[in-house]
């Protein structure tokens, strides 16, 4: 445990002191002024962050993978990866704190967010409500988790960060296609269980303000399945 | 059939003289031979007389300052698909020794030290590192090692104090005492000054010294370092080398290395590889009479004086012939090929060659011995049929 947390530590730390790290906050930043200015602060409109919290959700999509691109494809490129790989840290050690450093700068970058909340506070009548408001930055921060553990995995298998970030990125659409397009063409039999494999109705469940536990377990269950394949793939790597 | 290897250090299939044996009294050593014969042909059923050696194999071994050997590699192989780049490398080095891993590109080298890291398994064969196998014990064997890699890969965004802390951290240093680690690690390495520069603000040499520093870090007992005076300048490699020969003290250290006469200088013993071969394993005295083609005197003498000269010094016993060179500004050269290439028995030719001139009234103006360096000793390995053949082989 000792080792993810220092992986984690040093993780964090590199995404602020490189220019890429500060890029991808400032675009992720702007993008979501773009949209809270505006769509939510459009006269006339209800006082509630829903439509901010659906627009960044599409924001996260090509920016996670920014995030999650460099974690192995860089180590393996420059080389840094064979210190890393021969000191005493586990191969999930090592994959979890790369993980975990992410989530931490996928969190701390959402954080400034909460600024438009206390801005909404401030120019409407009635203050946006904690509930929703709670519930809107799970739909980001819980599908941003899952989108990290497969970047995760893609930045695992590659020395290329380009090709990690594309990997990702086709990936999440490609999923969110399925999701889409799923109950239309799928069989009639698939169909209970592509609605329920289906992220995109969750993540539309906390963005109405639903807070359900089956979907929180949902999502983290389902980025562990990639964390293990990224292990494994590390694991791979190290049996030659 | 499956072979029970005898519970001393084995050189396996190697030509070479055996190194010397370990004391077998220490019980780590004999259970850790005993694991190790048994391992041998692991994938056969062992036959029945084994178990017992077996079960005792199983017993948990812990690293031991007694261990006989920090690193003992024993017949390690590695395929890369159909391409066989390492057949059978053994050899073993104990605390206190610096060993060159000698050979030209693609040898082997990388491979094999990528292996005792545990950067990869070796496909077949045993490495461990103070006792503890790098297969069983993984974890606990990569506690043992500190390990430069080639071009010393840091992370350029961090500063030196901060990527030590950080490896100081991975590698479980107790946080009480951290600081001293990281402060005996800087000043063993002269980095105090550049301690709070960004990685990527320093020179070659700098950034050389600060993977140094990280290796050595954790006390580890077998620091492994590849190819780390490469691309520094000649200063940079003298300080380098001192810097080895410090940590040596209380570490087991293998460093691979193009650069001869720095192997010559730095290491006590080399272990020449070539075609994923070991063709030869000594101290650089002992490769230089085992391998050197000859040993031969240098003499320079007045012009007038030549004839006179090499007829005495082809009279001299032990001398295998004499051969003529240049005159330049009225001084002939000589060069007499000995018939032994023993340091001592050198030393002894050169006095009977000065008597042999004194004799018949020549004064030389240069009478000095012409050794061969450990570079005429490994193209003449990487010539032997030996060599030879491993190259086609592979």
């Amino acid at each position: 445990m000792s080792a993810t947390l220092t992986i984690a530590r040093r993780e964090l730390s590199s995404y602020f002191r490189l220019p890429v790290g500060w890029f991808t906050i400032a675009l992720f930043l702007f993008l979501c002024g773009c949209v809270f200015g505006l769509v939510v602060l459009a006269p006339g409109r209800v006082a509630s962050l829903r439509a901010f919290f659906g627009g960044a959700g599409w924001i996260l999509l090509p920016v996670v993978p920014a995030i999650s691109m460099r974690l192995f494809s860089e180590e393996m490129r420059s080389g840094t990866i064979e210190p890393l790989i021969t000191s005493p840290a586990r191969e999930f050690s090592i994959v979890l704190g790369k993980f975990f450093g992410a989530a931490a700068m996928l969190a701390l970058m959402l954080l400034p967010t909460l600024l438009y909340a206390g801005v909404l506070a401030r120019v409407s009548a009635r203050p946006p409500e904690l509930g929703p408001l709670i519930a809107g930055y799970l739909s980001l921060l819980l599908p941003g988790i899952f989108y990290l553990s497969i970047g995760t995995l893609c930045s695992a298998l590659t020395n290329n960060q380009t090709l990690a970030f594309l990997a990702t990125l086709f990936i999440l659409l490609a999923l969110m296609l399925s999701a889409a397009l799923g109950p239309a063409v799928a069989p009639t039999m698939l169909q209970p269980a592509l609605a329920w494999l289906s992220f995109d109705s969750r993540i539309q469940d906390f963005a109405k303000g639903v807070i359900d536990f089956r979907h929180i377990v949902f999502f983290l269950a389902a980025s562990v399945l990639p964390i293990l394949l990224a292990g494994t793939a590390l694991r791979a790597r190290r049996l030659g | 059939m499956t072979q029970i290897a005898p519970p001393q250090f084995d050189r396996g299939k190697q030509r070479n003289p055996p190194a010397p044996s370990p004391t077998p009294a220490h019980p780590s050593v004999l259970r850790r031979n005993f694991r190790a014969a048994v391992v041998f042909d692991a994938a056969e059923t062992p036959p029945a007389e084994l178990l017992l050696i077996s079960s005792l194999s199983r017993l948990p071994l812990q690293p031991s300052e007694n261990a006989a050997f920090m690193l003992d590699v024993r017949d390690i192989h590695k395929w890369y698909g159909p391409f066989h780049a390492v057949r059978g490398v053994s050899f073993a080095a104990k605390r206190g020794e610096v060993v060159g891993l000698l050979g030209p590109n693609g040898a082997g080298k990388t491979t094999s030290i990528r292996m005792i890291t545990g950067v990869f398994p070796p496909s077949r064969g045993t490495i461990s590192i103070d006792g503890l196998s790098i297969r069983t014990d993984p974890e606990a064997s990569r506690r043992h090692i500190g390990y430069l890699p080639e071009s010393a890969p840091l992370y350029p965004e961090m500063s030196v104090m901060g990527y030590l802390s950080y490896r100081a951290k991975l590698f479980g240093v107790a946080s009480a005492d951290r600081s001293t680690a990281i402060e005996r690690a800087l000043s063993l390495t002269s980095l105090e000054e550049v301690r709070r520069k960004r990685i990527s603000a320093l020179s070659k040499g700098f950034r050389q010294r600060v993977g140094l520093a990280a290796a050595a870090l954790h006390r580890p007992g077998l620091l492994v370092l590849d190819e780390p005076a490469n691309g520094l300048d000649p200063t940079q490699i003298r300080q380098m080398r001192e810097t080895i020969r410090a940590l040596a003290k209380d570490s087991c250290v293998l460093l691979s290395s193009h650069i001869l006469s720095e192997v010559e200088l730095t290491c006590d013993r080399v272990v020449v590889i070539a075609a994923g071969r070991v063709l030869a394993d000594g101290t650089p005295a002992e490769l230089r009479e085992r391998h050197a083609p000859e040993s031969a005197i240098l003499i320079e003498v007045a012009e007038s004086e030549g004839t006179a000269a090499t007829i005495a010094v082809r009279s001299t016993p032990g001398v295998a012939d004499v051969e003529s060179g240049k005159v330049e500004n009225g001084w002939r050269s000589l060069r007499a090929r000995l018939r032994t290439t023993k340091e001592s028995s050198v030393a002894e030719q050169l006095a009977a060659v000065a008597r042999s001139l004194h004799d018949v009234g020549v004064i030389p103006r240069i009478l000095a011995p012409d050794a061969p360096g450990l570079e005429r000793v490994f193209h003449s390995l990487l010539e032997s049929p030996d060599a030879i053949d491993s190259e086609r082989a592979a």
